[in-house]
């Protein structure tokens, strides 16, 4: 080819580019002329917010959890569900086990029992109940004015009905460990009983409830509170109960909302339930679609969505000045990242932890505590999430209000401390590298491991291995990289097999509505990823649940030791506590991100216009 | 020609057993399995535990080929652990969209690259050439997830042309012309991203054939029998051109199955390739395995399809 060939080649790619190019600037250029245009005279402000925002610090407490206002009669309103997934469309609480299926069915369903903001049960929900004075035996009873959609009754029957199912051999949902406290669930479950002995229906309206044993964790989401519609499911077998046309296609609840329509996996529509017990919603027409977490901005921004279920923190600062059609609330939210240091390894055939600190590379309290010192946690949240993460204290997050004590004094960031510790604890650097050895003298080093995920995962953890190596302890990414989600979780443990390799791991909770920590920290659990036990945990754990502490005062007194106990041991060390937003379009009003004590709820929901407001 | 058809058919079976032992190995070779996504304290171990035993997930792998390949030939492709429901019912689901999202792509790449490679095959060397070449290059060089997060910015969000994420508008019923009009109006967008960006080749490979059979011998003899020129090219020319089209066309046919994973993902459009990472991610492997032998059947026999078109086309090419 020739030369004079390539170069008009050269120059058409040129002016294709440059087609682009413009096409490109003149769509930034709309976009930065719609805001300006809005915001009006406050144009010159924006401008020197903009500036700083970059580094801006935020404060969950400047942020409200709800919004209230007038809303007009009616009007219809649309929920983004953000999700790189499709939802798997098992609707029904009784069933389900993916937390996308979980908020479709909260619009048309809802639990018998309310809770208030400690997550105890109160008497303000479907069911009220009365407790025996030992705490064991429940007697509940039904409104008369809470109806399945279709009009029938909710009875004690239809109640009783559900646990029957979910103790039943054939159920393939998760939540047999929530009704295993039942007297005979086990031998329900086992076959060798026809009925559940702790299951009694008393009348169509009232059942009474016998537990094995009485703890407070019965009364903050111990019992099983959903109801299935017994004259639909009777005659499905409990196999195929998941898969059939009444969970997946037309499903019933109690909720404010009927289901209308359901596009398998992407959109459900609902319209409001006339006969919803607590009196007619606000609403008449709610719509739920997927969309993926790419376009969450984009989708709020043109009203396509009037709000959304989660909305990723981290991009709050780059959004902030643009989204102006939309309110943002904000609450405390009920998980915690933290560090864990492998202490043993699990034993399977006595499923307990089993702990060995003498070869456990991080056997050492000193040396675990030095790397609590070590790290400015407070500096990561400022960093990484600009403030919408702060330093974390114990093992009880803020978020339980009553029982997280912060009185409790822990290590901060500190290196001439963690220093002083490690030289106090014989770690000392023996052959001058800059690294410290072991008290034996011999080399220190120790695999990191951590999940992948986000813009932040990769910095943040070399940030932590930094801080970690100022103070002169060595630490590595296991691998040299960081861990698929699947792949973290095996290693460190969740069926058991531990990588012997780990030493120290991050990771986060998402903790339940009970406070009770036995699950994540228990010896004989095989969450507890640390193997980390100790008579001491075992028994305040054991008091933490005891009929004893069904006291509220002795409870908090059995939680602040034990959580100044985890602070002593450090077998883990909580880094940031979390802020969860949730932007709202500025026409929806009577919204409640709370999931406990709401004080406005879902029915009430309304809009003041029918458009969605835009920037 | 039958023979030959047998034949391949005949060779494709071990692939495809072979495949599927492959997939199920390596499924087995994954950390996690569909249980993994529900790490939560309020799910306590035992009941996981007894969900494991009752999937069979912890026997090993031949045995639970076995038990596969048992239900499969009785028509069972398994229950899907996340969707609790059966295999063969979640992927109807996603066929339909993906097959409608690959057809109307398919429709819009031959609209879109005919003509184009007719045009810059034709006036070769002039600046229409030049541009239409270098907008193939263009496109070479674009990777489609980034062209199509810019085209859903312009024509779904800035401009709303087009619907912006799902299959079909919320609320519709099944069976209305609505409905199927709306299940058009979600895929053209998605559609005509892939178009564009997949019409470089064949606008290529037409250019270069047309431009090669432009200096063939009969060619000459036709210009010189009188030939119009349009006759020339729509005939002549044309028919001898399109052999690299038509040998496209049967791998073609195999996307109509397998989706385009980053398409699908950015418009939110619920077809197969999306399903099948979604079905990695959460280890559900009743259907990756299923989607798996889905895939290995469609691409074999796109294959063969296309071997027989070459062979129709050009008789030279036929095995005796």
């Amino acid at each position: 080819m020739s030369k004079a060939k390539f170069s008009k080649l050269l120059f058409a790619m040129m002016l294709v580019l440059l087609l682009v190019l413009a096409a490109c600037s003149g769509g930034s250029d709309d976009a930065e002329g719609d805001g300006g245009g809005d915001s009006g005279d406050s144009g010159s402000e924006e401008n020197n917010d903009s500036e700083e925002a970059d580094g801006e610090i935020y404060d969950i407490a400047d942020f409200s959890p709800s919004k209230e206002g007038e809303a007009m009669d009616g009007g219809e309103l649309n929920f983004g569900l953000v999700s790189d997934t499709v939802f798997a469309g098992t609707l029904n609480f009784n069933f389900y086990s993916d937390v996308y299926d979980s908020e479709v069915i909260d619009w048309f369903d809802e639990a018998l029992l309310e809770v208030d903001d400690t997550f105890t049960y109160t008497q303000e929900g479907a069911a009220q109940f009365e407790v025996n004075e030992e705490g064991n035996e429940f007697t509940f009873t039904i409104r008369d004015e809470v109806n399945w959609h279709d009009g029938e009754p909710v009875t004690a029957e239809d109640w009783a009905f559900a646990i029957e199912v979910i103790a039943d051999p054939d159920y393939d949902g998760p939540r047999y460990g929530d009704v295993v406290n039942l007297v005979g669930a086990e031998e329900y479950h086992d076959g060798e009983a026809d009925s559940i002995e702790g299951l009694e229906i008393i009348d169509d309206k009232t059942l009474k409830m016998t537990f094995k044993q009485a703890t407070p964790s019965l009364l903050s989401g111990g019992i099983w509170s959903y109801a299935l519609p017994k004259h639909i499911f009777e005659d499905i077998p409990v196999a195929d109960m998941s898969s059939s046309d009444a969970v997946r296609e037309n499903p019933i609840g109690i909720g404010p909302f009927k289901v209308e329509s359901i596009t398998p996996g992407e959109s459900v529509t609902y319209t409001k339930n006339e006969d919803y017990w607590r009196g007619e919603p606000s609403l008449d027409k709610v719509t739920l679609k997927v969309i993926a977490p790419q376009t969450v901005v984009q989708a709020l921004e043109t009203g396509e969505v009037d709000m959304v279920d989660s909305f990723p923190t981290d991009q709050y600062p780059d959004v902030v000045d643009s989204l102006t059609n939309v309110d943002f609330l904000g609450r405390l939210d009920r998980s915690y990242s933290y560090v864990g240091f492998k202490l043993g390894t699990w034993d399977d055939e006595n499923g307990k932890v089993d702990m060995d600190l003498e070869n456990s590379k991080v056997g050492d309290v000193e040396l675990r505590r030095a790397m609590w010192y070590a790290v400015d946690n407070d500096a990561v949240g400022e960093r990484f999430y600009n403030g919408l993460r702060w330093n974390a204290t114990t093992l009880m997050p803020s978020f339980y209000e009553i029982y997280h004590d912060d009185s409790i004094e822990t290590p901060t960031y500190d290196p001439d401390m963690a220093n002083q510790i490690l030289d106090e604890a014989g770690y000392e650097d023996v052959d001058g590298d800059g690294i410290r050895e072991n008290p034996d003298g011999e080399e220190l080093v120790l695999n990191y491991a951590t999940m992948e995920g986000g813009d932040t995962a990769e910095p943040l953890a070399n940030y932590y291995i930094q801080s970690w190596e100022q103070v002169g302890i060595k630490v590595e990414k296991i691998d040299g990289r960081l861990l698929e989600f699947n792949d973290f979780y095996d290693r460190i443990g969740q069926q058991g097999n531990d990588d012997p390799d780990i030493d120290v791991y991050s990771a986060a909770w998402s903790v339940g509505t009970d406070v009770d920590p036995t699950g994540l920290w228990g010896p004989n659990v095989i969450y507890n990823f640390t193997r980390w036990e100790d008579e001491e945990n075992t028994r305040l754990l054991e008091e933490g649940v005891s009929p004893e502490a069904m006291d509220l005062e002795y409870r908090q007194e059995v939680y602040s030791e034990w959580q100044e106990y985890m602070v002593e041991q450090v077998p883990v060390f909580p880094t940031v506590y979390r802020a969860e937003l949730a932007p709202v379009n500025e026409r929806v009003v009577n919204w409640d991100i709370r999931q406990e004590g709401q004080e406005i709820l879902r029915y009430e929901v309304g809009v003041t216009q029918d458009e969605p407001v835009l920037p | 020609m039958w023979k030959f058809i047998v034949r391949r058919l005949l060779i494709t079976f071990p692939q495809i057993v072979f495949l599927s032992v492959l997939v199920f190995i390596m499924a087995q070779l994954m950390p996690g399995d569909a249980l993994t996504g529900l790490i939560d304290p309020t799910i306590t171990q035992e009941a996981l535990e007894i969900q494991r035993e009752r999937l069979g997930l912890n026997n090993p792998w031949y045995i639970q080929y076995a038990d596969w390949v048992t239900g499969l030939v009785q028509g069972d492709l398994g229950q899907s652990y996340r969707f609790k429901t059966d295999v063969t019912a979640v992927i109807s689901e996603r066929l339909n969209n993906t097959v409608l999202l690959s057809v109307v792509a398919l429709v819009f790449t031959y609209l879109i690259a005919i003509p184009l490679g007719l045009i810059s095959g034709r006036y070769n060397d002039s600046p229409l050439d030049s541009a239409i070449t270098g907008y193939t290059y263009l496109g070479f060089a674009t990777p489609i997830f980034i062209f199509a997060l810019v085209i859903l910015w312009i024509f779904g969000y800035q401009l709303g042309w087009f619907p912006t994420s799902g299959s079909v508008a919320p609320g519709m019923q099944p069976g209305t012309m609505e409905y199927y009009l709306s299940k058009l109006n979600h895929s053209l967008l998605p559609g005509i991203s892939i178009a564009l960006i997949s019409v470089v080749g064949t606008v290529q490979y037409l250019r270069s054939e047309i431009v090669d059979t432009k200096q063939k011998d009969f060619i000459i003899t036709a210009r010189a029998k009188g030939a119009s020129e349009n006759r020339v090219y729509n005939r002549h020319i044309f028919r001898n051109s399109v052999l690299p089209i038509a040998a496209f066309f049967g791998w073609e046919i195999t996307s109509l199955i397998t989706g385009t994973v980053f398409v699908e993902r950015i418009f939110g459009y619920p077809g197969m390739g999306l399903l099948f990472l979604e079905s990695i991610g959460q280890r559900d492997f009743s259907v990756v395995t299923a989607l798996t032998l889905l895939f290995g059947i469609a691409s074999i026999l796109g294959a063969l399809l296309s071997d027989i078109i070459l062979g129709m086309v050009d008789p030279r090419i036929r095995i005796k």
